[in-house]
């Protein structure tokens, strides 16, 4: 027999009984914790690949001028950064989110072609580039959108590259990316004698010695070196840049405007049903439920669409950032890598809003006096 | 000896800021087993005195006691409803979504009890009103007659010892009316429950032991009847 009825059976039947309203609530909060895990998954996803950009490169600290955008070094210091006992190598280097196509751009890299970065790429065909040449090194996924293969040119601001060899970068970043000796970087962006940041790898540390305490350490004596730059470790790096600070913030304040529509939503759904059902809440009163039972029910109600909304709207987020990770726009900056970590947020963050849009439905609803709910038409 | 168990003293009872005077001082004791029928024209305050009686809303000034405890007091008024009387509405006010079973468990939802034990008890209560073979049925496949037994069941769902009903056979013809009151009369021997039905039908308020008619918010007399 499966008639036997339970609170949550009872909170789903209400649900069911007006399909099309649930199915529109659910389509509301399912836009909304949809764009919340694409849009906070993009820009975490950024971060994290900027993070796996250092990592992969064994790049211990980042030294730059007052910003990301701004940076402007003179070239020179990294002799005297390479000087200090604790610096393994220096990689000068200059880069610019560039238009190659009307649709599709990239990070361009200036580096020497002796830098240790080098070293992290690896070649599925042609070679590397040649010092002081005219010549680019493409990301796979870059080549492949831009159909590029060794011996193919290439246009950038105005100079004309030949395309020396193809390599599989570690991360989205680099697969993505365009990397040139770093002179003619230099000379195509008007910033001779100058470069955007040095990445420095430093020896290992000594022994009885953390490695936090060891970076910053050297930090701070490269900083010593001159006043107007700042040395940051790799892994604040990477959380700490402003084009990172700025996906973040546009992430956040879309999706906060999403899940507040769907939040909307959901109030809105259990206002009217509450207001629907009075007379059924004065039955369920004068059957002896407590204000407390309604409130469950309600919340139950609003919980479920909630939860429901959480689980498609993390299947729309994920098949977003798929498509994002695909898209020649965006594949060089994201990668479907949603932690489940960020799963749990979005679920939790879900069922919060279903909760709190159920609420005031919920407090209205229990304050029913049950005789003046019964004489409800 | 027969104790009381419920007791109206000095029920008030305004509505519209004063402007309709529903009670005016209703004093009225109900022993334990009893059965007792209330009628008066329509705006007597019957209604309104059931409604008090039953803890459905409260008096503007004077008392009930079930079993000598204050309601909404010594007992709150929730609980006295969920598990002391049983309510029986002219409407029937079944939940159009649920199922026969299923509008009988939901009376029982507000009582903590095991699921199982709780559709055990709505299928032997739905059996005893003559509803086996209805018991998945939804409220709109059923009789008016159909309706107010699965009403009766739930009413006693939580065991209650008394029950209250408010114009039980209003919306009923006169045979489904003669069943339900057969029913009723038959709970309340069976189980020995103290039975108060409000009715504005004559043959129906003078067939129970004790008839109290009212009017203008007040008894205007009480009488033994058949």
């Amino acid at each position: 027999m499966s008639s036997q009825l339970s609170f949550t059976g009872f909170a789903w039947k209400n649900l069911r009984r007006r399909r099309l309203r649930t199915l529109l609530t659910l389509f509301g909060i399912t836009m909304g914790i949809g764009a919340f895990v694409a849009l906070v998954g993009f820009s975490r996803s950024f971060e994290h690949e900027w993070l796996r950009l250092y990592q992969s490169s064994g790049t211990d600290i980042a030294v730059l001028q007052s910003s990301l955008f701004n940076s402007s070094i003179d070239e020179s210091l990294g002799a005297k950064i390479k000087a200090l006992p604790q610096v393994a190598a220096v990689a000068p280097l200059v880069f610019n989110l560039i238009d190659l196509t009307p649709d599709v751009n990239a990070l361009v890299y200036g580096w020497p072609a002796d830098s240790y970065e080098m070293d992290s790429l690896q070649f599925t065909s042609g070679t590397r580039f040649r010092a002081g040449q005219p010549e680019v090194v493409l990301g796979d996924l870059l080549a492949q959108n831009l159909k590029k293969k060794p011996g193919d040119s290439i246009t950038i601001l105005g100079e004309t590259f030949t395309i020396t060899g193809i390599f599989h970068g570690g991360t989205a970043l680099e697969t993505g990316a365009v990397i040139m000796p770093l002179g003619q970087m230099q000379n195509i962006s008007s910033r001779q004698g100058k470069v955007t940041a040095f990445h420095v790898r430093l020896r290992p540390t000594p022994t009885g010695e953390s490695y936090e305490h060891y970076v910053k350490t050297v930090q701070m004596e490269i900083e010593a070196l001159d006043p107007g730059i700042r040395a940051e470790a790799a892994a604040e790096r990477a959380g700490n840049n402003q084009i990172v600070d700025m996906a973040h913030a546009v992430a956040w304040g879309t999706s906060s405007i999403a899940l507040l529509i769907g939040i909307v939503g959901i109030a809105n759904t259990m206002a009217m049903s509450v207001f629907e059902r009075t007379r059924e809440i004065g039955i369920l009163r004068a059957l002896g439920w407590k204000g407390r039972h309604v409130i469950l029910l309600i919340l139950t109600e609003a919980g479920c669409l909630g939860f429901a909304g959480g689980l498609l709207g993390i299947i729309v987020g994920w098949g977003a950032l798929f498509i994002l990770s695909v898209m020649p726009e965006t594949a060089s900056v994201v990668s479907v890598s949603v932690s489940p970590v960020h799963l749990v947020e979005s679920l939790l963050i879900a069922v919060g809003s279903g909760l709190l849009a159920g609420a005031y439905p919920a407090w209205r609803g229990a304050r029913l006096s049950p005789v003046e709910a019964l004489r409800y038409e | 000896m027969s104790s009381p168990i419920l007791e109206g003293r000095r029920l008030v009872k305004d509505y519209d800021d004063g402007r309709v005077a529903a009670l005016r001082g209703v004093d009225l004791t109900i022993e334990a087993g009893e059965f007792v029928t209330i009628s008066g024209p329509s705006g007597s305050g019957k209604s309104t005195l059931l409604h008090m009686l039953g803890g459905l809303d409260t008096p503007d000034s004077g008392e009930v006691l079930f079993r000598g405890s204050l309601l909404g007091s010594a007992m709150d008024l929730d609980t006295y409803r969920s598990q002391k009387v049983g309510f029986i509405f002219q409407a029937f006010h079944l939940l159009p979504t649920l199922r026969a079973v299923e509008n009988v468990q939901v009376a029982m939802l507000a009582v903590n009890g095991r699921a199982n034990h709780r559709l055990e008890r709505a299928m032997a209560l739905l059996d005893e009103m003559g509803l086996k073979d209805r018991v998945t049925h939804f409220p709109n496949e059923l009789s008016a007659g159909e309706r107010q037994r699965v009403a009766i069941a739930r009413s006693l769902a939580n065991d209650p010892a008394i029950l209250l009903a408010d114009e039980p056979t209003g919306n009923l013809d006169s045979v489904n009316a003669a069943r339900t009151m057969e029913i009723l009369r038959g709970i309340r021997e069976k189980r020995g429950m103290t039975l108060v039905i409000v009715t504005h039908e004559n043959e129906i308020a003078m067939s129970a032991p004790r008839h109290i008619r009212i009017r203008d918010g007040r008894i205007e007399n009480e009488r033994a009847g058949a």
